[in-house]
């Protein structure tokens, strides 16, 4: 891109970032200690936390948040490991893989809800083993979801981030030297789960470490799929907090605020707890690691987890068909194990509704997405710059730490006090402030889908171009653009799926007057009509899986097809 | 003509080239030699106007008596041909050569240079082709044709033949040296292979890394 200022526009994109980030942390903070000037409360104290600290439901939801929010991430791990260690190059893990993109792109929100229509006492898994086996004609009065523990939140959220890691450690497996480590380390008659155990995954861990906090981050602040499969009353903290913040009675914000810096708090604790674990483990693992055993007790854990894995895989894919099948359901009663009536009437019926939520979720994921490649696009042609003037071999450009702050900063509270900064633009329930919000979110996963593929590209493609031909703009276009095609267009669908996936960000800056199919089928899904919630949840995991197979269907075809086009033109 | 007067080069400090003059006559080729990281890759930058910064570089050149070394590479009007052909993997054989022709012809003129250029090549069957469907030969000519067709003044050449197979090279080689001729610019070509510099049947300039060279002045 022939940008003509490239340090005045990273700095301006900088700024851009940061502003949202700075107001939205200062806001969160004063209200926790009793400052804030729309309800003229001005006088500085530590009220708020005392009143917090003075709530029950308080500790209760704290202690479900730690168990779900770093149990989920330690089971995702061990999964995720297990898998990878046990199926790696070989032929049906590659089905395996396939499943995997299909899963990342679904959002959340509608995996819960088939998780909901899968493990509830009247769900498909008691269906088809009633009443021949368990001898129940009617739901058992068991508490199988929303359970007390977290144990099905728990569960929900391992079936989601799992893939994620496995995907990102199989992206990384070509940098470790996996299969060549493996050949030489089974040639001296190392077992290959041990070989994982002491070579490999020591090798895997620091690469993949940020992912891991990115899945802890979104374990102890998630909220729309607490909502759906998690414990109430006491319900997470990030739950709980919700609820503070949207009382009507407006003095609860300021022990809310002293929740949500309290859950920021927490996010960071855990992962410095998390990195000082990792610390001992590789401590007291270290001598193992050369003992010159070939086998050992603690292969089981992998292929234990290698079993665990599987059957999550599975059940987060089985929750997934649930979705049609209900959406398409006329007459489904107890103990069968598949409708025995079948309409289109629900969609029918529903059909003004779905359209006018899935245009809203459309044109909210369009635009961000479309706005965030064309951002990332100008950051990282400012990021090469600096590398290219600079000599510059290390990667700590500005960007790269920046853009995660939005990920790891909790939902709740940091976007309630943005709200704040709405309200003063004017721009409170507009199309445009839920764009941006979504914007803010989907930016940093575009940007570094992107960020590897636009600065391995050969410049020199760019250079003969316009060396041949000197129109810098229209070259980059149609030279570097549409050699990148495949990565932007993958980066597009990660994007446009995140976008999809946003609960928090519509319902506070929409303030309830836009309405998407993941806030809808969120409100819902507690009502217990599950043939209107199937269908919005379906739509919901049909739009990013579409967008999904055009990306990796269209980019490989292009040129042909546009070749073929144009002979048949002349 | 293509003159280069007093060039020098160094880097932080240190020199890597000293005092090299040259001139290349219109249709012939000089072939530049010497051992790897002496500078002959960055006296191709030079003469483009694509040099590192890190890099400091004097010294003129003049095409034709104009002096062009303080022009920006766009107004430059330079070829240059690298080891990797560039073909642009997007586009056809044919919409590569026609990128480099002139948006001043009628369109039904660029069409006929294209496939007149194809017909040389002897492959105007492969218009429609995509560049990774030829061979390395042909690639390697396609790229060159596809370099003249912009109508370069003057032509870079930075070891075009090094990744080529040695039975394909000495065809390449005829091939390129017809060109040059034929087009009537200067050329200067970057080798490591003496057979290089003989088959191009013009002058050799050999750059060497005398101990005076290396002394930080």
């Amino acid at each position: 891109m022939p940008l003509t200022y490239p340090r005045l526009i990273t700095w301006c994109i900088a700024l851009l970032l940061m502003v949202p980030i700075v107001v939205g942390l200062i806001s969160t903070i004063l209200p926790a200690f009793h400052y804030f000037p729309p309800l003229n409360e001005q006088q500085l104290s530590f009220a708020p936390w005392v009143e917090l600290f003075s709530q029950g439901e308080f500790y209760a939801s704290l202690k479900l948040t730690l168990i779900t929010g770093i149990g989920a991430p330690i089971v995702s791990l061990w999964l995720a490991f297990s898998l990878l260690a046990w199926g790696y190059q070989r032929p049906f893990f590659r089905k395996i893989e396939a499943l995997l993109s299909p899963i990342l792109a679904i959002p959340h929100a509608a995996i819960a809800i088939g998780l909901l229509f899968l493990l509830s006492p009247s769900g498909w898994l008691i269906r088809l083993f009633s009443p021949w086996l368990t001898g129940f004609d009617r739901p058992p009065n068991w508490i199988s979801v929303q359970d007390p523990y977290g144990l099905s939140l728990l569960l929900a959220l391992t079936v989601k981030e799992m893939p994620y890691l496995l995907f990102v450690m199989l992206a990384t497996m070509k940098s470790i030297k996996a299969q060549e480590s493996l050949e030489v380390g089974q040639a001296l008659g190392y077992s290959r789960l041990t070989l994982w155990r002491k070579v490999l995954i020591p090798q895997l861990y620091p690469l993949v470490r940020l992912p891991i906090f990115i899945v802890v981050a979104f374990s102890l602040t998630v909220v729309d799929l607490a909502l759906v499969i998690g414990p109430n009353t006491p319900s997470t903290l990030a739950v709980t907090l919700l609820r503070w913040f949207n009382d009507p009675d407006f003095s609860m914000r300021f022990m809310a605020s002293a929740g949500a810096v309290f859950l920021m708090l927490c996010v960071l604790l855990v992962i410095v707890g998390w990195e000082l674990s990792h610390l001992l483990t590789r401590h007291l693992t270290r001598s193992g690691r050369s003992n010159g055993k070939r086998k050992g007790i603690t292969d089981n854990l992998l292929r234990l987890g290698a079993g665990v894995g599987v059957l999550t895989l599975l059940s987060g894919f089985v929750a997934l068909l649930l979705l049609p099948i209900w959406s398409l359901t006329r007459r489904w009663r107890f103990p069968d194990s598949l409708p025995s009536q079948w309409t289109w009437s629900n969609l029918d019926r529903a059909a003004p509704l779905l359209l006018e939520l899935t245009t809203n979720t459309l044109v909210i994921a369009l635009f961000s997405t479309l706005f965030a490649c064309a951002v990332s696009l100008i950051m990282l042609e400012t990021k090469r710059h600096s590398l290219a003037s600079r000599h510059q071999t290390t990667n700590n450009h500005l960007f790269d730490w920046l853009i995660y702050v939005p990920i790891l900063l909790p939902q709740v509270g940091f976007l309630f006090d943005l709200h704040v900064l709405l309200i003063y633009l004017n721009l409170n329930g507009d199309l445009s402030a839920i764009i941006a919000l979504h914007f803010m979110y989907v930016l940093p996963y575009v940007y570094l889908t992107l960020k590897s593929p636009y600065l391995a590209f050969n410049e020199g493609y760019l250079q003969q171009a316009n060396r041949l031909c000197y129109r810098p703009w229209r070259n980059y276009l149609h030279i570097k653009i549409a050699m990148l095609k495949p990565a932007l267009l993958t980066a597009f669908a990660i994007g446009f799926s995140v976008s999809i996936a946003q609960y928090l960000p519509t319902l506070i800056a929409g303030e309830g007057r836009y309405s998407t199919l993941t806030t809808e089928a969120v409100a819902q899904a507690a009502s217990g009509d599950r043939k209107q919630v199937g269908s919005m949840a379906m739509l919901q995991a049909l739009f990013p899986i579409l967008v999904f197979w055009f990306a990796q269907f269209i980019p490989s075809r292009w040129t042909r097809w546009r070749l073929a086009i144009q002979k048949w033109r002349i | 003509m293509l003159v280069v007067k007093n060039f020098c080069l160094s880097l932080n400090e240190k020199r890597l080239i000293q005092q090299v003059n040259f001139r290349i006559d219109k249709g012939h080729v000089l072939s530049l030699m010497g051992p790897s990281g002496i500078g002959k890759s960055s006296l191709l930058h030079f003469l483009s106007g694509t040099l590192h910064h890190s890099l400091t570089a004097t010294g003129e050149v003049f095409l034709d008596g104009n002096p062009i070394h303080d022009k920006p590479t766009p107004l430059r009007k330079v070829g240059l041909l690298q080891q990797m052909p560039l073909l642009f993997p997007h586009m056809s054989i044919l919409e590569n050569l026609l990128f480099a022709i002139s948006g001043d012809l009628k369109p039904v003129e660029r069409l006929q240079t294209a496939q007149q250029a194809l017909e040389k090549l002897g492959i105007p069957d492969k218009a429609n082709a995509l560049p990774d469907e030829l061979s390395g030969g042909q690639q390697a000519r396609v790229a060159l044709l596809r370099t003249l067709l912009s109508k370069p003044d003057y032509l870079l050449l930075d070891e075009p033949f090094s990744k080529l197979d040695p039975a394909l090279r000495r065809d390449v080689r005829a091939f390129v040296l017809a060109e040059i001729r034929q087009a009537n610019i200067p050329a200067l070509l970057v080798t490591h292979d003496t057979d290089d510099a003989k088959a191009m049947q013009g002058d050799c300039l050999e750059l060497e890394s005398s101990p005076s060279f290396s002394t930080s002045t």
